[in-house]
């Protein structure tokens, strides 16, 4: 028994040993297993399921700050929690009976209010809980007003029986985990627990398949998963599950409604959804009717559902049902609705609202756990035991004022488990979660679950909030019949693999991901361009260089737009002198519209949309990016090398980000939008990079120097020198630049490249599209300009106006092709 | 004959965008509720820009609602509602003789309001703290239960509240919003009728009575001898408490009295939340500036003249 030395139980029950410190029989073949290998073994098994695990990008984000989520790499403990079938048969029974309830008191709720009337639950245990949902007070008639998917927290009294702790209804979280978790175990369990052999969760799996299939009338296009984005703390989850179950991921900004229904915006229209997979809660799920700022729901969700429109898993109106105030009165209600006891024991409850209770609950306060009743805003847990007498003089006093807001639960020491812990096994409290699902008017149960552990040996609080250590569990025993396994998902979830079926969510994120990243690589270039050009003049102390750099510095506020930078005649001197200061906000600061910080923000909002396209590998670039530059960001002091070379970094990361976004994403998939956004972009920047460096008349040196300028801030002074095999004239960087057809960067080739991007978007079959006609426009254009005369001056002039009208003409057409390309593929006006 | 009580109502909304709007959803409440007291005798509803779909239902405070669509770009809505109301004010007398006979003291109703009885079942979800109206701190509760002792009949301490919040609180407008938190109005002792509604429900809801949020219309006169201007009148609130064993009665804190023959209810709820006449979400950036004109008049004045009136003051508006 070396290896269970440090294994020493402080609960009122073991798991694995009985009370003499033998081990329990179902536990056995563990056990063994484990001794058999030895520690090392156990070592080298877990540190393979943690690699696993990291290898597939399991996360869990914990939600303390909104701005930077931090990814948790989720946990998994090679030792499994193990429960005898026979065992679990019966918590199976009391887990549907549960599941009956809940879905009997959900449509009670919502439609006749039976158990209100006749006094089985009072009536301030229902209105005074923020989940019981006015807008959906008559959706418990409806036929399809069901409790379909119901999760329990389970975990084993001091009795030794299975008790219920907590009853998740409105969006359950968790089945992702467990499954994932499985297929992880699987991994090592050929190798550790060889002799055990445990039922499967594919037979759930399918029943949940099915579900949906019988919803949506054996069309899983119809259905959506609706996830609050990739900043939720479960995502990982929403990603995996719908790839599972086939079907789409969506977000709130995925789906319209109209005509009493969902839609889901794709690029070739929009496509009715029937059923909700809801992973948002019921009160985001409509800033209509429900919170009025939720960003995460779709407005108009509540109506479909009341013109029968469409199903929802759970609907709206389920969080009623996590109302700790409903356990006193279980019993009661067990009794009403399906005339039995209750199968499965709560923990012992006592609702203050009610005189006899509260007076209980004051008298023996420090022996009981105070909850309020509505959890929906805040979670407060006041444990009496450890709560001075000051404090639980404040706390009775709380109760007095509003006794019906709060519980009071009788404070259960529970069981623990083993969990191999660096080098030693320790005992842990643990919780499991199950899954019920709902299936001809029945219930089935998961043969399996998730488990949480307490973070910590002394903790007996489990929340998984504050991180996930995570179990499989096993229910010992052979399936009766054995259905293949589902086919492992691609690790990218579900998403249609073709330009007319992709959503406009994210077709709208690819094209912005194009443009951000090449607003953020031509900044970052031009930001470098002008700072090492800064060092170079204190080397030189060239009087000219002066000059063209002011124009360089000039360019960088037009194209950035982060006006009026380095056009403010009233700063002239200060900038003069002090240019790094300008410049370091035009990098850093991220309030200021146009700065670099600010469009590598963007870009990382696109990207946090598209999450599900790329690959792990660029999503672990991008992370070091991120972090790298928010270190430098948050720097200050640095020198003007160190600056330089800390952008020069950054573009290395954005053209590996680049190469990887072209390389990893198909053009069925959306590749042709984030083309097109990134053409787009190039040329405005471009055009008015042009406009502010070469339309004005310049000396011949510092003409010579801008243009030199202008083409390494391009990184194309090579391929300049390579089509002209000449020194720098204005005529042919301007040839090169605008008119040339063989220069990929120049516009006219943009604009032909665009034009024959265009054909294969869904809508190309129109006549001409508006966007199109913006483009067929600038190439007359360019066809019908001379460039000799577009640069011809007047010995008086300044400028050169008709190149300056002729970069305005052009800007404004990619600007009215931008505008009419989101208005065509992203609005779905009149659809 | 007696002379029929028939009120004419207008009640326009307009939302202004500070930028093109193309699809927004919308609630509109402008229906008024028939009741045993009042009666509908007509309504109907005008949109512009023209909308794309309606749907009407009531939701669970018995409130007429309409879901509408629009997709079609514009930068302003407008929504007005016209309804022609008769009240029956007999029945209000009635209603008014019933709750005097059956009201029962502030301490027997708290005793059966925190037990179970069938009557008050359905009232109790008028008791609790809402997002507009949380509950009275010390102070408020203390300057309530003035009216409210134990042994004093439930409807005479109303009143008497009633009377008080009148005499003590002075009607000036332009200081509150709907928002305005109920200590500053009790603070500067000022407000309108929504404030004065708003303070006496959470007064009542904290000292455990159940208090309902009504909505709607009063016909207001003008000076002697002088026309009366059309959309000069505004939306009006007062407060309904339920007294165990009698019922539901309203007060009207702004004018000192029960309301019998001027008020014309359009809905009622926990608070302005649950009958806001329009309320909508729009894919738009930037502000919205809500503008609102209220006509209220009985019947028997010139109708012709009235929709002279109203003719003009349209076409001046356009």
């Amino acid at each position: 028994m070396a290896l269970f030395e440090a294994y020493v139980c402080q609960s009122s029950f073991d798991e694995v040993h009985d009370s003499t410190g033998a081990p329990r029989a179902h536990w056995k073949k563990i056990i063994e297993s484990i001794e058999s290998v030895g520690l090392d073994v156990l070592k080298e098994k877990q540190a393979q399921i943690d690699w696993h695990l990291e290898d597939n990008g399991v996360t869990y984000n914990i939600y303390d700050d909104y701005d930077k989520p931090t990814h948790r790499s989720w946990s998994l403990d090679a030792i499994p929690f193990v429960v005898e079938s026979k065992e679990w048969n019966e918590v199976k029974k009391g887990l549907k009976q549960r599941a009956k309830l809940f879905n009997l008191i959900l449509k009670d709720l919502y439609g006749e209010q039976k158990l209100i009337k006749e006094n089985i639950v009072p009536a301030e245990v229902i209105f005074g809980h923020k989940g019981f949902l006015t807008e959906v007070f008559d959706f418990g008639f409806k036929e399809n007003f069901s409790l379909y998917f119901y999760a329990t927290d389970l975990a084993r009294g001091p009795d030794g029986k299975i008790w219920v702790i907590a009853d998740k209804t409105q969006a359950p979280s968790g089945l992702g985990y467990a499954i994932e978790n499985r297929l992880t175990m699987n991994v090592v369990t050929n190798d550790l627990y060889p002799e055990v052999e445990t039922k499967k969760l594919s037979p759930f799996l399918y029943a949940f398949k099915d579900l949906l299939k019988d919803l949506t009338g054996d069309d899983l296009s119809k259905a959506a998963l609706l996830t609050p984005g990739a900043y939720n703390e479960t995502y990982f989850e929403h990603a995996y599950l719908s790839a599972y179950l086939e079907i789409n991921l969506v977000q709130g900004q995925d789906l319209l409604s109209k005509s009493g229904a969902l839609w889901l915006k794709s690029m070739s229209g929009l496509k009715q959804i029937n059923t909700l997979l809801r992973r948002v809660d019921d009160r985001f799920s409509d800033p209509l009717e429900l919170k009025g700022d939720s960003r995460l729901g779709v407005t108009g969700m509540v109506e479909s559902m009341r013109q029968n429109n469409l199903h929802m898993i759970n609907p709206i109106g389920s969080a009623i049902l996590e109302n700790i105030g409903l356990n006193p009165f279980m019993t009661k209600i067990a009794q009403y609705f399906l005339n039995e006891e209750l199968i499965l024991p709560q923990i012992a409850t006592w609702w203050c609202g009610q005189t006899k209770e509260l007076d209980f609950v004051l008298k023996n306060m420090e022996t009981l756990v105070v909850k309020k009743i509505d959890r929906s805003t805040e979670i407060q847990v006041y444990f009496g035991k450890s709560m001075s007498v000051e404090e639980r003089e404040t706390l009775a006093l709380l109760l007095q004022k509003d006794p019906h807001k709060y519980v009071a639960q009788e404070d259960v020491d529970f069981s623990s488990v083993p969990y191999y812990h660096k080098g030693k096994i320790e005992p842990r409290n643990a919780v499991i979660r199950s899954f019920a699902l709902r299936k001809n008017d029945d219930y089935i149960v998961m043969n399996g679950g998730l488990v949480r552990m307490a973070s910590s040996k002394d903790s007996l609080v489990v929340s998984s909030s504050s991180g996930g250590i995570s179990k499989d569990l096993w229910i010992l025993g052979k399936d009766k019949t054995m259905p293949a396994f589902p086919a492992q998902p691609n690790l990218t979830p579900y998403v249609e693999t073709s330009i007319d079926k992709i959503s406009t969510l994210k077709a709208e994120n690819l094209f912005w991901l194009g443009r951000y990243l090449s607003r953020s690589i031509s900044t970052a270039r031009l930001l470098s361009h002008v700072i090492k050009k800064i060092t170079n003049f204190y080397r030189y102390e060239v009087v000219t260089s002066k000059e063209s750099q002011m124009i360089l510095q000039q360019a960088l506020t037009h194209m950035t737009m982060t006006y009026p930078g380095f056009l403010d005649p009233e700063n002239k001197k200060n900038l003069d002198i002090f240019p790094m200061r300008e410049l370091t906000s035009v990098i850093k600061d991220v309030h200021r519209s146009g700065s670099l910080s600010l469009t590598l923000m963007m870009l990382s909002n696109a990207n946090m949309n598209l999450k599900d396209l790329l690959t792990l590998e660029s999503w672990k670039l991008f992370d070091r990016l991120q972090k790298e530059w928010s270190a430098f960001a948050n720097r200050k002091n640095d020198t003007t090398l160190v600056v330089a070379s800390e952008l020069d970094n950054l573009l290395i990361y954005l053209m590996a980000f680049k190469k990887l976004v072209e390389d990893s994403i198909f053009k069925e998939q959306g590749l042709i939008l984030y083309h097109i956004g990134y053409k787009i972009e190039d040329a405005l920047l471009l055009i008015s990079k042009t406009k502010s460096m070469l339309s004005q008349k310049l000396d011949k040196l510092v003409g010579h120097d801008v243009l030199e300028g202008m083409l390494n801030s391009m990184e194309s002074f090579n391929a300049y020198r390579a089509h002209y095999k000449s020194s720098l004239t204005l005529e042919y960087v301007v040839e090169f630049l605008i008119f040339n057809v063989q220069f990929p960067k120049s516009l006219h080739h943009t604009i032909r490249s665009l034009l024959s991007e265009f054909k294969h978007l869904p809508k190309a079959s129109e006549v001409c599209t508006p966007y199109e006609d913006a483009m067929i426009k600038a190439k007359l254009l360019l066809h019908e300009t001379d460039l000799k005369s577009v640069l011809s001056i007047q010995e008086d002039e300044g400028v050169y106006t008709q190149l300056d009208d002729l970069l305005t003409s052009l800007f404004d057409l990619f600007l009215a092709c931008s505008n009419e390309f989101s208005k065509t593929y992203f609005a779905h006006y009149g659809e | 004959m007696v002379n029929k009580m028939i009120y004419d109502i207008f009640h326009k909304t307009e939302f202004v965008y500070q930028s093109p709007v193309t699809f927004s959803h919308n609630l509109a409440r402008l229906k008024p509720k028939t009741t045993s007291c009042q009666k509908l005798l007509d309504f109907s509803m005008e949109i512009s820009p023209e909308v794309f779909e309606t749907h009407e239902f009531t939701d669970m405070f018995g409130n007429n609602t309409t879901h509408m669509l629009i997709r079609e770009p514009h930068q302003a809505l407008v929504v007005t509602g016209r309804s022609k109301v008769q009240l029956f004010p007999e029945y209000r007398e009635k209603h008014l003789e019933h709750i005097k006979l059956k009201s029962i003291t502030y301490a027997r109703a708290a005793q059966r309001l925190s037990n179970f009885h069938i009557d008050d079942v359905f009232a109790k979800q008028y008791l609790f703290e809402s997002a507009l109206i949380p509950y009275a701190p010390q102070a408020i509760k203390t300057y309530a239960l003035e009216s409210f002792s134990s042994n004093r009949d439930l409807f005479e301490a109303a009143q008497e509240f009633m009377e008080r919040i009148f005499s003590d609180f002075d009607f000036v407008s332009g200081f509150s919003d709907i928002t305005t938190p109920i200590e500053e109005i009790f603070e500067a002792k000022k407000g309108v009728c929504q404030d004065f509604a708003q303070f006496a429900i959470s007064a009542l809801r904290s000292i455990g009575l159940p208090a309902q949020y009504r909505s709607g219309y009063i016909e207001t006169l003008p000076p002697e001898g002088k026309e009366k201007l059309f959309g000069t009148d505004a939306s009006h609130a007062w407060f309904s408490l339920y007294i165990p064993n009698a019922g539901w009665i309203d007060f009207d804190p702004t004018n000192n009295l029960i309301p019998k023959e001027q008020h014309i209810l359009l809905g009622s709820g926990r608070d302005y939340h649950d009958i806001s006449p329009l309320k909508g979400v729009v894919m738009s950036s930037g502000e919205s500036k809500l503008s609102v004109m209220v006509d209220v008049r009985k019947e028997e004045t010139n109708k012709q003249k009235l929709s002279d009136e109203i003719q003009r003051q349209m076409q001046s508006q356009q």
